[in-house]
């Protein structure tokens, strides 16, 4: 079976000659539909690097990006933008609602700008599965921050993207939020079968996911997962 | 619309603001170019009503009336197919209670420029004048008997007639004996023939003329060279041109620092895949939308305002006018978005999500 998302010999470098900075050295990369993958490493490690290129913002210096059989590298900024608002579902660590709409209207807008994507049914189906059913005629500034992910959850699942790309989606929440966080991705993961790649410096969330990355100065490799850290059976209820 | 109309839900008091000064600078054009319509008025609806398409004058008058002298013989030296001969001069009249600066006409009551009287009647005999409906407002009325400055002469006012200025003097129209009387006294019959100028109807002003000591002046032309009215209008529309400008630098500065505290969102919805087209739109549509309640709340007080003005403020509202203002004023206002949208366009979408 075809992978949703492949890398093949993926590098991003800055700048020329001596002082060429390799962002993101040589990657090959897999993921297929219903897995859960955790981008792991510090901070200027190259984990935004890499989920740029996958979200199609960046362009590798070479190598393919192929999501569902179609190669970024070949396409223009429009198409990779279709490709974006049909395939890909961001996560962001706060920012990505828009202050002045209700719950109710960021929905209405992306089925504005992705032309009926989703039912009625379809969408309340969604509220109910992220219970955010409550919420829908409320802002963002009126949602806690667990609320407020979880409406970017279901922004992102709008459009049934086979990829979720979320950039450190736990950052701005307190532990029993980011692991509330962490199992609706997992349990949407599994339910939609999506490729969900979730890029964070937290270690405690690696125990949701199927399979975890380390990146560290631009060099991606798979790490062999461990049962549950005991920082995380600390904490977990 | 759907992105520009729920911002302006939200934010209410924030565009309610740059609404508001959209409504101020649409005011103050609406009301100016009433005020510049009115001052113009004020000094052409007397030649405005002739209907005329040329007048002869003197060459060495330099296109002015007042100093335009002819012989009423030089008719012959016109040739139109409509003429009309007129004498003009400028005086005090006093009814023993107002005094007011007066134009005097003097016309033949059968030629195209005599005016229609709207109450009381023609004049049928010397030193009688059908004054301007203008001087009822500064108690003149049918049946005053006017003495002039530097002439003898007394006038009656025996009719009135509506739309009757000239260079901001209302007029009173007399036979052309009773003007040659007033302007030359005891010379009155020495000087009969004497005119200042041949109002003339024709489908073409070339050629009214061979006289080369005559020019056939078109009659635009003439009302531009009225004393002080080219000056008079150049300022107003002036004005009117930069409150354009402004209102359009507002909307553009005020949009730009909305615009700019919204990058990180914008930047998240192009990562998104919401297009910049759709964005930009957004706040095309959205200044459109505030230019066009704020033009409106403009024009609505302008008429408004009109029906409180006292009639000495020379204001004359050209629904027209207005019409063409207000649609420039929301077109350069709609094109203050202009730097917004290019913000949009710049905004690079992997920095919103930290790449």
């Amino acid at each position: 079976m075809m992978a949703v998302l492949e890398l093949h010999d993926v590098k991003k470098s800055y700048g020329s000659d001596h002082k060429k900075v390799d962002a993101l050295k040589e990657t090959n990369f897999l993921a297929d539909r219903g897995e859960l993958i955790a981008i792991i490493g510090p901070s200027g490690s190259g984990k935004s690097t890499f989920l740029t290129i996958v979200g199609g913002l960046l362009t590798p210096s070479s190598g393919d990006v192929i999501i569902n059989g179609q190669n970024l590298t070949t396409l223009s900024e429009k198409q990779r933008s279709q490709i974006r608002l049909k395939e890909i579902g961001f996560v962001l660590q706060s920012s990505n609602l828009v202050p002045f709409l209700s719950v109710a209207n960021q929905m209405k807008l992306l089925d504005k700008v992705k032309k009926g994507n989703m039912s009625k049914k379809d969408c309340e189906k969604l509220y109910e599965e992220l219970d955010i059913a409550d919420l829908l005629t409320k802002y963002p500034s009126d949602l806690s921050g667990g609320q407020r992910q979880r409406v970017a959850i279901a922004k992102a699942l709008y459009s049934n993207p086979s990829i979720i790309l979320a950039d450190e989606p736990t950052a701005s929440l307190d532990s029993d939020r980011a692991y509330e966080v962490m199992e609706l991705l997992k349990k949407i993961t599994k339910q939609k079968k999506t490729t969900t790649i979730v890029v964070t410096h937290d270690i405690r969330l690696v125990d949701y996911c199927d399979k975890v990355y380390r990146m560290t100065d631009g060099v991606l490799a798979e790490e062999e997962k461990h049962e549950q850290s005991p920082q995380l059976a600390g904490a977990h209820h | 619309m759907f992105l520009a109309w729920q911002e302006i839900k939200k934010n209410k008091l924030r565009f309610t603001l740059i609404t508001g000064i959209l409504f101020l600078v649409s005011y103050l054009v609406f009301f100016l170019s009433g005020l510049a319509s009115g001052l113009a008025s004020l000094n052409r609806e007397a030649v405005d009503k002739w209907e005329a398409s040329a007048i002869i004058l003197t060459d060495e008058s330099d296109k002015s009336l007042s100093q335009s002298f002819m012989s009423i013989d030089q008719l012959e030296d016109v040739n139109a197919e409509k003429t009309a001969v007129l004498g003009q001069l400028n005086a005090i009249a006093s009814n023993g209670d107002s005094k007011q600066n007066i134009a005097l006409f003097g016309i033949n009551e059968d030629e195209f420029i005599m005016p229609k009287v709207t109450e009381g009647s023609a004049f049928k005999e010397a030193n009688e004048v059908i004054a301007s409906d203008a001087l009822k407002e500064d108690g003149f009325d049918i049946g005053d008997t006017l003495s002039l400055s530097s002439s003898d002469v007394e006038l009656t006012i025996v009719g009135f007639t509506d739309d009757a200025r000239f260079n901001a003097a209302p007029v009173l129209y007399a036979d052309l004996p009773t003007f040659q009387e007033v302007k030359f006294g005891e010379a009155a019959e020495q000087n009969e023939d004497q005119i200042n100028g041949i109002v003339v109807q024709d489908k073409s002003v070339s050629n009214l003329t061979q006289n080369e000591d005559l020019e056939a002046i078109e009659i635009q032309t003439f009302i531009e060279n009225l004393p002080g009215y080219t000056a008079q209008k150049l300022t107003l529309n002036f004005m009117i041109y930069f409150l354009f400008a402004i209102s359009s630098i507002i909307v553009a500065i005020f949009l730009y620092v909305l615009t700019v505290q919204k990058i990180s969102m914008f930047g998240v919805m192009k990562a998104q895949g919401i297009s910049s087209s759709y964005l930009s739109w957004s706040v095309v549509a959205q200044t459109f939308i505030l230019s066009i309640v704020g033009t409106a709340l403009g024009f609505a007080l302008t008429l408004l305002s009109g029906t409180f003005l006292p009639a000495a403020v020379p204001v004359s509202f050209d629904l027209l006018v207005m019409v063409i203002y207000g649609v420039i004023l929301m077109l350069v206002a709609t094109a203050g978005a202009v730097f917004s949208v290019l913000t949009i366009v710049r905004i690079d979408p992997l920095k919103a999500i930290g790449g």
